[in-house]
């Protein structure tokens, strides 16, 4: 990001940025910039709080009418409200999670569980006008069909001449996500993103099964497809230690 | 919050001493009041218009997304999986504040906001990325764009 303030700046456009990473700002010393302590994805702070966001992009904004630089940071003082779990917040109703069982068996659970999460996906869609499923292009009962398939080693090809094979898993990996998270947050309560997390990769049949196809992935002997599941499928804060 | 401290130790380590270009210039350009600058918000999450390409791998190019995009229509394409995306799946105004831009030209805050804003891809080379940014530099001030607010994830 400070890189492109510099080339941007350099152009002739002034520009202001949002710091997420203070060490990385210090570091580039782009012309203006305003750190935020929010967590990363959320520059702005709490979805769906229009003043709050309103505060923080007026702080930067503001830094462009300042002549004291260059180089100026500054810090955003609040932190974001969302960040707090809600306690009144329940996901949807599945079944338990999967005992471990084979690659087989769990690609079945993963393909049962998402059409138990329509209703909860349609709601969210209902509730907030959006997805962001559609990365892949395939519907998200054929997303799971291609995880699943993966998962049972049959290496099936990308249905898409853009992608390859690997990233067309990462897609559809990122779409599966993606809709389980947005029917996780349905309905009532305002969950942090951790407690959705949570519920992801501890609760669902889901989370089992890109756990299991990042470790199935890593024993293969293809590069790229070891690079994809080692660092683009599970978050690196939900990385299980396979001892 | 995103103080380092919060992080798993490896990951905030890992981006606290991320390498990062060194510039051997400061630039610095100023211009008119708030009120009157025209303002282009560009991204680094990766963003794409549905159905258009998105970031395949670290590209290091940009996409385009016009002022009249929907919400509905605005997708991430970014490599890393280590931010959240729960509140952008709300609420695209917590990495990408159009609407709030829109606000603040309505209220007079700001000038105008421009026709067509911007994404990169984040994770991407700098260096790489640099030609891109330069030519993007252009298509801003074609759209006499003089402003730009840089929205990381």
């Amino acid at each position: 990001m400070s890189a492109l303030a510099h080339y941007l700046e350099e152009e002739g456009l002034a520009t202001v940025a949002i710091s997420l990473i203070r060490p990385q700002t210090e570091n580039t010393k782009p012309p203006r910039a305003l750190w935020v302590p929010f967590e990363l994805g959320r520059p702005f702070g709490p979805p769906g709080e229009a003043a709050f966001q309103r505060r923080v992009i007026l702080a930067a904004l503001g830094m462009l009418e300042r002549d004291n630089g260059p180089v100026i940071i500054e810090d955003f003082p609040d932190d974001d409200p969302r960040w707090q779990p809600d306690p009144g917040w329940r996901p949807p109703p599945i079944p338990a999670p999967p005992a471990a069982g084979s690659a087989e068996a769990l690609a079945a659970q993963l393909e049962a569980e998402i059409p138990q999460l329509r209703n909860a996906h349609q709601r969210w869609v209902a509730q907030y006008g959006r997805t962001a499923v559609g990365l892949c292009g395939l519907s998200i009962s054929e997303c799971g069909r291609y995880v699943a398939d993966w998962l049972c080693g049959k290496a099936p090809p990308s249905p898409r001449e853009a992608f390859s094979a690997p990233l067309m898993l990462r897609f559809a990996v990122d779409d599966v996500k993606a809709y389980y998270l947005e029917a996780a947050a349905a309905g009532t309560g305002r969950p942090s993103s951790r407690q959705l997390g949570d519920w992801l990769w501890n609760e669902t049949a889901a989370g089992a099964a890109i756990h299991a196809l990042r470790e199935a992935c890593l024993a293969s002997e293809d590069d790229r497809l070891k690079l994809i599941a080692g660092n683009f499928m599970v978050p690196a804060a939900r990385v299980r230690s396979t001892g | 919050m995103t103080r380092l401290t919060d992080l798993p130790p490896a990951q905030a380590k890992r981006l606290a001493e991320a390498e990062c270009p060194k510039f051997e210039t400061t630039p610095w350009v100023t211009g008119p009041a708030l009120s009157q600058r025209r303002i282009a918000i560009v991204s680094s999450a990766g963003l794409v218009v549905r159905g258009e390409m998105p970031f395949r791998g670290r590209d290091a190019d940009y996409r385009a997304v016009p002022v009249d995009t929907r919400p509905e229509d605005l997708l991430v394409s970014h490599i890393s999986i280590n931010f959240d995306r729960t509140g952008l799946q709300e609420d695209w105004n917590v990495a990408f504040p159009l609407e709030r831009l829109k606000e603040l030209a309505a209220d007079g805050v700001i000038g105008s906001v421009a026709e067509t804003h911007y994404s990169f891809m984040g994770a991407s080379d700098p260096i790489q990325m640099e030609p891109h940014a330069r030519e993007l530099a252009g298509h801003l001030k074609r759209d006499q764009v003089d402003s730009v607010l840089l929205c990381p994830v």
